[in-house]
């Protein structure tokens, strides 16, 4: 195995399973000489043959956070701050000093981090073939013949359990159900065995059982390939299911992440209590008290000056006035809430 | 895909044919008659009713309205037009004439406008908020909106006149007919022709990529890691020229009919100036034959972009 080079001393078995990891990141949108801090200082690590999720509401900055890695956010947008490092065979690569549709970032684009994205109705363009689409990856990322495309992606599309791929290769997207879509996406983002799959909240357009099946595929090729997963979505039934980890996002920060057990199981920042308390359970029937979450997200070119949360919180105190630091809780376990320690005991009731 | 083509074809017959009669139902509905057109007011006083009736009756117009349609549409279709009554002229033989003129003229002012139109239209929305995207964006308003004869007159004045590049107007001198001399008479009425045209294309075209640029489709192409060119011309551009081809479809037809005050500037001898002078000369069988044409043409392009609008994009072909 190639060593593997580390701008810190860290412990090397420590990193050796970790695919990319993203430091104090910040992306900043411009609008109007108004600058909004979509993500504001984030950090976390995406392991090989593990599932991070990343939850939150809409407009917490989930889906940019996504696009700073794979460097597909809009031009008035650009990465402010921190240090996203793909952590390759070949030694560390720097995303974040990559010039953005520059021919190294494109090289890593599709071949080593592939993205899905959330409604594979648009997310595939309508005048090409399934197989054309999937043959484009094929032709700049692998050394294949114009000859093996073809075989290559019936291949995929087989493995993707879309039955006919023979025939179903040389069909129009307009021919595809939404299922089948999402499955050739998904056969696209794998052609060139990527290391890493982003996958935009894959599942928001399709309905249940697809998303099951969906999910299902998605966890087999992490088994298989060990691809490394980095799941964005605001189900937490999906994060249940799937996750290792977890990464719970607030107004462009990670307020609280930890595995998936310690997260779901003995939530520490109050935000985290709150979507968990807001999911209804199914059979417990209609008058089911389920606890929204009070308020609305605050406008992003307006925030409060502390804790994000804050105006919407049951324990808010005064010194929620000052952005709270993150601790550490457990070797694993991070949360960013002065009262987490109050928090942590409530849930534990 | 060829039974789309063969289907569209079939559907154009039936549509050409009521046409054709609402054309013949038309100059049937005007004043008076064949005869009343050959025949001078001052003569149709003195002539006598019988010699009247012979008459209509030699050249079969004392039949039935329908056999008349019948017998009309049967030389249509055999070629033979009718005569002009103003010069008795075979109207077969003034379109032989003009036609290739006219074609001449349109096929170069749309072959212009397409490639300048599509290729700046891309540009400006390549480039958006851009200076050069800026710049084009007032010429364009200006291509649209000055008329035409005026940028003739200009041209005329500038590259004739003042720096005698191009002749002045005309198709061809006598003794001249290679392909090479044909090129500098047509290129400025061409280009002027086409600037109107080229503004409408590239102001379209721009709007049309723009669309097509901020789909999804195109942040998957780039998280392929595909480089720019092929994101823009071949996710981006593809999908973008089907209203383009829509517009220059339409645009066609007008070409060939409305290039009236182009061929006036230019002393072209298309069917527009033709077309002017049988109206005022009340030259019925000359304007509606001119008038089925440009139907006609019509129905040709419409045709042609349902072909490559089929062509270009697979949700437009509805049989499997």
């Amino acid at each position: 195995m190639l060593p593997i080079q580390r701008s810190k001393g860290d412990a090397m078995n420590e990193h050796q399973d970790v695919a990319l990891s993203v430091k104090n990141l910040k992306t900043f949108f411009y609008t109007n000489k108004r600058c909004n801090k979509a993500v504001n200082g984030v950090s976390f690590d995406i392991k090989k043959g593990k599932t991070l999720c990343i939850v939150g509401e809409s407009g917490c900055g989930k889906s940019v956070t996504a696009s700073t890695i794979m460097q597909l956010l809009p031009t008035l947008s650009r990465i402010e701050e921190g240090e996203i490092t793909y952590h390759s065979e070949h030694g560390d690569i720097r995303i974040d000093q990559l010039e953005r549709n520059g021919e190294k970032m494109r090289s890593i684009r599709g071949s080593e981090i592939a993205m899905i994205f959330q409604d594979p109705m648009t997310a595939l363009n309508p005048v090409y073939t399934i197989g054309f689409q999937i043959s484009e990856s094929l032709k700049y990322h692998t050394d294949l013949s114009r000859s093996q495309y073809r075989t290559r992606a019936i291949e995929l599309l087989r493995d993707m359990g879309i039955s006919l791929p023979e025939s179903r290769v040389d069909d129009y997207p307009h021919s595809y159900s939404g299922g089948m879509r999402q499955r050739a996406m998904i056969a696209m983002a794998m052609s060139c065995s990527p290391k890493i799959l982003i996958a935009d909240e894959p599942t928001t357009a399709l309905d249940v059982t697809i998303q099951a099946q969906i999910f299902e595929l998605m966890d087999k090729l992490k088994k298989e390939h060990g691809t490394a997963i980095m799941l964005i979505t605001h189900d937490m039934g999906v994060v249940a299911e799937l996750a290792d980890e977890v990464a719970v996002m607030y107004m462009g920060n990670i307020v609280e992440a930890g595995t998936v057990d310690e997260v779901l199981r003995n939530p520490t920042h109050p935000y985290t209590r709150a979507l968990l308390a807001s999911i209804p359970v199914l059979g417990k029937g209609k008058n089911q008290n389920v606890e929204a979450i009070p308020g609305s997200t605050p406008d992003p070119y307006d925030r409060p000056k502390g804790c994000q949360f804050a105006d919407r919180c049951a324990y808010r105190i005064a010194a929620c006035d000052v952005m709270p630091d993150e601790t550490q809780i457990g070797s694993t376990h991070r949360v960013m809430c002065w009262r987490h320690e109050e928090v942590g005991a409530n849930a534990a009731e | 895909m060829l039974a789309y083509v063969i289907r569209r074809i079939l559907i154009l017959i039936p549509m050409a044919l009521v046409i054709s009669f609402l054309v013949y139902l038309g100059l049937e509905l005007t004043p008076g008659d064949a005869v009343s057109h050959m025949i001078s007011p001052e003569m149709m006083a003195s002539i006598s009713a019988e010699r009247l009736d012979a008459l209509r009756e030699s050249l079969g117009l004392e039949q039935p309205f329908f056999v008349r349609y019948w017998i009309w549409l049967q030389g249509m279709l055999q070629g033979n037009f009718g005569y002009s009554t103003a010069g008795g002229v075979s109207i077969h033989t003034i379109l032989s004439d003009r036609l290739p003129a006219t074609l001449e003229l349109s096929a170069v002012a749309l072959l212009f406008s397409t490639i300048f139109g599509c290729v700046l239209g891309v540009i400006s929305a390549l480039k958006r908020g851009s200076t050069t995207d800026n710049v084009l964006t007032v010429t364009g308003m200006l291509g649209v909106s000055v008329p035409e004869f005026f940028f003739g007159l200009v041209a005329i004045l500038i590259f004739a006149l003042k720096l005698q590049w191009l002749p002045v107007g005309g198709r061809l001198l006598p003794g001249y007919d290679s392909y090479w001399d044909h090129v500098p008479h047509v290129i400025m009425p061409a280009l002027v022709l086409s600037i109107m045209m080229t503004a409408g294309v590239m102001r379209y075209a721009r709007s049309s990529m723009l669309d097509a640029l901020s789909k999804e489709y195109i942040k998957t192409a780039r998280s392929k890691g595909l480089p720019e060119w092929r994101v823009n011309l071949l996710h981006g551009f593809r999908v973008a020229l089907t209203p383009v081809i829509v517009l220059i479809g339409f645009r066609l037809p007008v070409l060939i009919g409305g290039s009236v005050i182009i061929e006036q500037v230019y002393q072209w001898p298309g069917v527009g100036s033709e077309f002017i002078s049988a109206v005022r000369s009340q030259d019925y069988p000359l304007v509606m034959m001119i008038a089925l044409l440009s139907v006609m043409a019509v129905l040709t392009a419409s045709l042609l972009v349902d072909i490559l609008t089929a062509l270009i994009d697979p949700r437009v072909r509805l049989d499997k």
